[in-house]
């Protein structure tokens, strides 16, 4: 039976004890006064608040209600396009997230050696204090680029931004390289954009998903439309080595060999060009680099893909029939997580040409609304200073064509190790979990043990906070004011449901007082959080109180470049480049190209890792409700390779691959193919400060290898081989 | 939406990605323990052998049968049928005696182990989110559905909805809604592309279980009656054969002194 | 000077060795309710999600019903059909039924959620439900069987002894009503399943439930009489009274007939023949049931020298016991579906392993110790066996 806390006892608990730590008594939480203010919270401390989560990038828009100054449910938003009224589990599970009784709720120094867990209570003056201390000499004795920042992917993102810029550091370490620069890069190349927005309408015929299991990587109203089209009767080609959720819906699963989506693609190109299948007007008139794109494709046969694919040549040839057939409503889907081998940046390209040629723009692909609105207002901030030093994460001295915004992560952390070319001696880390996202954990511990001052903002004592010098309790989601975020025609805003618990602060509070510190203060001109919201709403004309009362204020949307009538793209030919020149300049093919994959040995298998729909990534697994519907996760292997090898079900088995060792048990699956294992990412946490997760699971990080594909940076996670021996 | 004559869930196991939110939406609403639930996805899982694979699951929590068989068991009355649908389970009555849990041909009811005399151990099942349904907000479960393969509403609507599915995707589905006439029908309706029994569904004829439960039941007093007079019938026929036998040998011996 | 000291004992407790085990035996389940009643049920048992009822309720109530049947047969056989030969083995079978239905009541009170509320079943009735008829015919038939067993008391003490003699004389009414009752309660623990046709095996489930169990429990009723009896005879030396123990051996097999011809009768009304050989374990647990309750009885007491030796008497009886105690386990338990290992979310849900605990079953085992004791108080210091005194003679006055 397992011990966890019932949800009574934790309702009451309030922040009781973390690990090592001893947490003062809690202050009972208090309705956020700004609720009280807007009337949406009464008297009595009952009402309902507007709100986004966070427990994904996906931010769905809720509803929080709350009962005597507690929340108490999430309901999705009706009016918020990414969650139209439905919120998946980890949306429904964050409340838990702010009642964990193992957040951070002071800021914590260091006392024992790293790693320890052993921290002491400070009060924010001292953490802030010592943090900008401690910038501030590395900054003198070693330049500013000494100072690493990195940041995820956040609503406060801008403020974050100019905290590293204004500081004066190039290093921008974000998650992105492990996820999808292959995509953005391809996009960006091809269309002038990171992403069009997918169309799902009642007349979607054809999906071709290339991984992107959206089914269990949970976007939720994308999800929704995916089931939706499903329903409706519209056909999905699922690419994926692994017999996921997503395939037992797909209408087709094509149990592709990793590493080979290329050549998949290639062959579709072949048979689309080769045929003449493709949209010949719109080729012509929106298109450039035809000419060498079918010159390229011209060898790459189904007969030649389909040994290499795994997938019979007559499918590969059919389903590009389809395909053309359905168009202009098809739509090969781009995926998401797309760092999975060096060669997937090739099949991103591959992707977006497939659709540019069957001519589905503005039909199942479109220009997306940016995150960033011109519409909004913001504080006025001088300049930043000119930064000449070279970033360590190779952009763009090794890697020319990444965006600076994305960088190349993993890159970033082995020259932090390397200390080639300078050696970095600080790093500041907000919503992020370096430890266990980058692959190769062993080398990330070794990074940190490069630096002198480690400093994270987080809500958990995630691993990355174990680990650190410094950590600052930032407030969770459902206690805090984010800058807005545009989506279409409106802004929505995050706002406190309830008052922070403990000493939580906002990261905007956060980022102004160390910026205050740093001397930066000019760069963060506002008095508070809803003096920051109401400089952004100003342009609207709106006020924060009405904004509050519905969660969002309508807004002029961004131009749009497809409502003229001349369809341009941001790309240097003003066209939808087939062959970039920007990538033949640099020496890179500038069409799709075969780039073969690495094999595993005989002995070897392809490790896999995925996502489920109970989890985020690494920082969702203390959550109690999460655990609670989640299965134990297990190395899966195919059943029959199980057999062969004498391994069994709940068998203890050893994982090995060139940097790392993981132990964990097994649970042998007719859903995988025979040559590839499979890991559920963000276990086997080393933090013993998360009682829920602490010692469940294995961690994927600790195997994987660092590839990175010299084109977008992409870390390859899928391109692992381990070996699997029993425990 | 129209007036909701008998509340019902529709659940299309096409749709249903076995994400879990409905289950994680019913833990907070209701407010229930971490090693309890009143909502759970069973089925046979993952079938076949690499790569033929096919997948079912499916939601499950109280059908709210039409006529419950926890009803018909529970020895103090502590299970309710309202008039539009929900059934509701009375804590204040419970002994504890878990009948309900045998009766319930879906398995429905869990029961607290874990609590000692003092807190009580009582039975859990779901509710139908009645401070929500009457509030004109759907069931936690339903409302977060990122797929709708959960669904509410009036029954009968639902039904004919159910059907109406069917008929545009004849291919897809099985062509029959569970639950509109099993166990004398419930109001959880299900659509299924596989065969119910490998949603972990009983096959129940359109009686419900309890019809021969509650015929012997209605007998019982007949009986008793009955019997009771034959029973006493036989003992005074007894009473005075034997009587009559004590008085014939009493005779006998007064002759017999009497020589 | 020498001082002398001893030390005197100031309790002297001369229990027997089987005296000293069957309080240990009890203590010992004192504790493990003990812990039931502070930590839940689940803390002694692995009563779980899919196995709602299990050793106690096939040990303690099916078991512990079917076994104190013997009461309301001898009250009937003597008071209805005014049988008095019987007259010896009426009170030491009322005795057992009595202290029987107490095992009963005392096992549920460890075994229901909330056993301070089981009178609740006295005043809240649902009409439908078996189990509020079960509960209510035990609860009245305890009152029955403790009136019909007040003489057995009252006689010791000379003053209570005309109260004795007023039971004595308004006894028909209430061996009536208990034969009355102990058809319905016995009848109607093969109807608690008749709610789960779904659930129980075929070659069980049958719309005669009732009828099956009451003709079993007739023959678990002669079983009883027979297995105490000998018991009784060895352990307190006295006389057997095979005379009339033979004629309930010669009933056995007459009673067994008519259940095996019901049983089968209903597999093939029903067309349920096939399950018979083709149902695995489920098949294997009928034909254990029908072999050793059923059909070697029926062999066994069909000769006549079984019927006439104590040992063989014993020994028969004690096989139609295992066989009809196998038939209440098959059917509160073995032969009873519990959900199969599919997959199930939260993984909690899938526990359809159970396996009795120690605790849970030494729960069990002092309630019956504590039986077994307390008969043997009651006849040593009370006219249980007393058999010179005839109680009929007043008795339809």
């Amino acid at each position: 039976m397992t011990k966890t806390i019932s949800r009574r006892d934790f309702l009451k608990l309030g922040a009781a004890g973390a690990g090592a730590l001893a947490l003062g008594q809690m202050l009972p939480p208090k309705v956020a006064q700004a609720a009280r203010d807007a009337g949406t919270i009464n008297a009595e401390g009952n009402g309902f608040v507007h709100s986004m989560c966070e427990m994904c990038v996906w931010r769905c828009g809720l509803i929080a209600k709350v009962v005597d100054g507690r929340v108490v449910k999430l309901d999705g938003n009706p009016e918020h396009p990414h969650s139209r009224g439905n919120l998946c589990p980890r949306g429904q599970s964050g409340l838990m997230n702010t009642y964990d009784p193992d957040r951070v709720l002071t800021p914590l120094i260091r006392v024992g050696k790293r790693g320890e867990g052993k921290f002491r209570q400070a009060s924010w003056e001292e953490a802030l204090d010592l943090v900008a201390s401690k910038m501030t000499a590395i900054k003198d004795k070693y330049g500013a680029e000494a100072m690493v920042f990195s940041s995820t992917h956040n609503l406060s993102q801008p403020l974050f931004e100019n905290l590293l810029y204004a500081f004066g550091s190039p290093n921008y370490g974000t998650q992105r390289s492990l996820c999808f620069n292959a995509m953005i890069v391809a996009n960006t190349m091809t269309y002038g954009m990171e992403e069009p927005a997918r169309i799902y309408d009642d007349e979607l015929k054809y999906i071709l998903l290339t991984g992107r299991n959206l089914l269990e990587a949970i976007s939720t109203s994308e999800t929704h439309d995916l089931i939706m089209a499903i329903d409706r009767g519209a056909k999905v080609v699922y690419l994926d080595p692994r017999y996921t959720k997503t395939a037992s819906k797909a209408t087709e699963w094509l149990p592709i060999k990793p590493g080979n989506d290329l050549a998949f693609h290639l062959a579709l190109l072949n048979i689309i060009i080769g045929e003449k299948l493709y949209n010949r007007s719109f080729v012509e008139k929106n298109t450039v680099g035809f000419d060498e794109l079918k010159k390229e494709v011209s060898r790459y046969t189904p007969e030649w893909a389909a040994p290499l694919t795994g997938i019979p040549a007559e499918t590969i040839t059919r389903i590009a029939h389809e395909f053309a057939d359905a168009a202009p409503h098809a739509l090969a889907h781009n995926g998401w997580r797309t760092s999975n081998f060096v060669n997937s940046f090739h099949t991103q390209r591959a992707i977006t040409i497939l659709n540019a040629l069957m001519g589905n723009w503005d039909v199942v692909l479109t220009e997306a609304g940016g995150e960033e609105s011109g519409a909004l207002g913001a504080p006025p901030q001088p300049a930043y200073p000119r930064i000449s030093a070279l970033r360590l994460d190779g952009v763009p001295w090794k890697y020319p064509v990444v965006p600076f915004k994305i960088g190349v992560f993993q890159e970033l952390r082995d020259n932090i190790v390397s200390g080639d070319p300078y050696q970095a001696h600080g790093w500041f880390i907000s919503r992020q979990n370096p430890i266990m996202s980058l692959p190769d954990r062993g080398k990330t511990l070794k990074a940190f043990g490069k630096l002198d001052f480690i400093v994270t903002v987080d809500i958990v004592l995630n691993d990355t906070a174990w680990f650190s010098d410094v950590v600052l309790p930032e407030a969770s989601y459902l206690e805090r004011y984010d800058p807005l975020m545009p989506m279409g025609n409106k802004v929505f805003l995050r706002q406190p449901v309830i008052e922070p618990q403990g000493e939580a602060k906002s990261a905007l509070w956060i980022y102004k007082q160390l910026g205050e510190r740093l001397g930066l203060g000019d760069f963060f001109q506002y008095e508070d959080e809803e003096d920051y919201i109401r400089q952004q709403l100003r342009p609207l004309g709106v006020t924060l109180e009405e904004v509050k009362a519905k969660g969002y204020a309508e807004a002029p949307e961004a131009a749009h470049s497809g409502e003229s009538s001349e369809l341009t793209w941001n790309t240097p030919s003003g066209k939808i480049e087939l062959f970039s020149d920007t990538l033949a300049k640099v020496g890179f093919s500038g069409v799709p190209t075969w780039d073969e994959p690495p094999q595993p040995a005989e002995d070897q298998f392809f490790l896999l890792t995925g996502k489920i729909a109970t989890s985020t990534q690494f920082g969702t697994q203390n959550n109690q409700l999460l655990h609670k519907y989640s299965e134990e996760p297990r190395l899966w292997m195919n059943a029959q390779t199980a057999a062969e090898l004498g391994l069994a079900t709940d068998d203890w088995v050893e994982v090995t691959s060139e940097v790392g060792q993981i132990h964990t048990q097994l649970l042998a699956t007719q859903a995988i193919r025979p040559d590839c294992v499979y890991m559920t990412p963000g276990y086997g946490h080393l933090s013993k400060g998360l009682k829920t997760a602490y010692g469940v699971g294995a961690n994927d990080s600790a195997v994987h290898v660092t590839y990175t594909d010299p084109i977008s940076g992409g870390q390859a996670l899928s391109q692992t081989f381990v070996t699997v021996k029993k425990a | 939406m129209t007036e909701i004559k008998h509340h019902a869930y529709l659940f299309d196991a096409t749709r249903c990605i076995d994400c879990r939110a409905c289950m994680v939406a019913c833990s907070v609403e209701n407010n229930i323990d971490m090693d309890k639930t009143r909502i759970w996805v069973a089925g046979v899982g993952i079938k076949g052998t690499y790569p033929d694979l096919q997948r079912g699951t499916m939601v499950y929590h109280c059908m709210h049968c039409n006529h419950p068989d926890c009803m018909s068991a529970c020895p103090v009355g502590a299970y309710t049928k309202a008039e539009d649908g929900p059934v509701t389970y009375n804590p204040d009555l419970c002994i504890g005696c878990r009948y309900c849990m045998n009766a319930c041909p879906f398995s429905v009811p869990h029961f607290d182990y874990d609590k000692g005399i003092i807190d009580g151990a009582f039975i859990d099942k779901c509710t139908f989110c009645p401070q929500r349904i009457y509030n004109g907000q759907e069931p936690a479960c339903v409302q977060t559905c990122p797929t709708d393969a959960l669904e509410y509403g009036d029954r009968d609507e639902l039904i004919a909805k159910a059907h109406e599915r069917i008929a545009a995707h004849p291919d897809r589905y099985i062509d029959h809604v569970y639950g509109e006439f099993e166990n004398g029908g419930t109001s959880y309706l299900i659509l299924s592309h596989i065969p119910f029994s490998e949603l972990g569904l009983p096959n129940l004829p359109e009686t419900p279980v309890n019809e021969v439960s509650e015929k012997v039941m209605e007998m019982t007093i007949p009986f008793a009656l009955g019997w009771g007079a034959v029973l006493s019938g036989v003992a005074a026929g007894v009473g005075l054969y034997n009587k009559k036998q004590e008085e014939k040998a009493a005779i006998a011996e007064k002759a017999e002194a009497s020589k | 000077m020498k001082l002398n000291l001893t030390i005197q004992p100031r309790l002297r407790l001369n229990f027997s060795p089987l005296v000293w085990v069957l309080l240990a035996l009890m203590g010992i389940a004192f504790i493990s309710a003990m812990a039931r009643y502070a930590f839940g049920i689940g803390a002694i048992s692995d009563l779980s999600y899919s196995y709602p009822w299990g050793f106690w309720i096939s040990f303690d109530l099916f078991t512990g019903v079917v076994i104190s049947s013997g009461g309301f047969l001898m009250a009937g056989t003597v008071y209805i059909l005014g049988i008095k030969e019987f007259e010896p083995l009426l009170r030491p079978s009322i005795l057992t039924a009595f202290l029987g239905y107490i095992m009963v009541a005392i096992a549920l009170l460890v075994d229901l959620g909330q056993p301070l509320r089981i009178w609740y079943m006295m005043i809240h009735w649902n009409g439908t439900s078996v189990l509020l008829e079960i509960g209510i015919c035990v609860m009245t038939y305890l009152t029955v069987l403790a009136i019909e067993f007040a003489p057995v008391v009252l006689e010791r003490f000379p003053k209570l002894q005309h109260i004795a003699h007023l039971i004595h004389r308004f006894i028909m009414p209430f061996v009536i009503l208990g034969v009355v009752l102990s058809t319905l309660h016995q009848s109607s623990l093969g109807s608690l399943l008749l709610i789960q046709p779904t659930k129980l095996h075929p070659l069980w489930w049958t719309p005669i439930l009732p009828i099956m169990f009451f003709v079993s429990a007739i023959s678990v009723g002669l079983a009883m009489i027979i297995l105490e009896s000998s018991l009784s005879s060895r352990y307190f030396q006295r006389g057997l009274e095979t005379h009339l123990l033979e004629k309930l051996a010669k009933a056995l097999p007459i009673v067994l007939g008519i259940y095996a011809l019901l049983k089968f009768g209903e597999l093939a009304i029903a067309g349920e023949l096939g399950y018979l050989f083709t149902s695995g374990t489920m098949s294997i647990l009928f034909w254990a049931e029908i072999l050793i309750g059923v059909v070697t009885p029926i062999v066994w007491f069909s000769i006549k020298k079984n019927r006439t030796s104590p040992n063989a008497l014993l020994t028969g009886a004690i096989i139609v016991l295992l066989g009809m105690i196998l038939n209440r386990f098959n059917v509160s338990w073995f032969a009873v579906k519990h959900p199969d290992p599919l997959f199930y979310m939260p993984t909690f849900m899938g526990n359809v392993k159970y396996f009795p605990t120690l605790p849970e079953v030494s729960v069990s085992i002092g309630i019956f110790a504590a039986g077994i004791l307390a008969f043997g108080l009651l006849a040593k210091y009370f006219p249980v066996f007393d058999d010179e005194h005839h109680v009929t003679a007043h008795a339809g006055d």
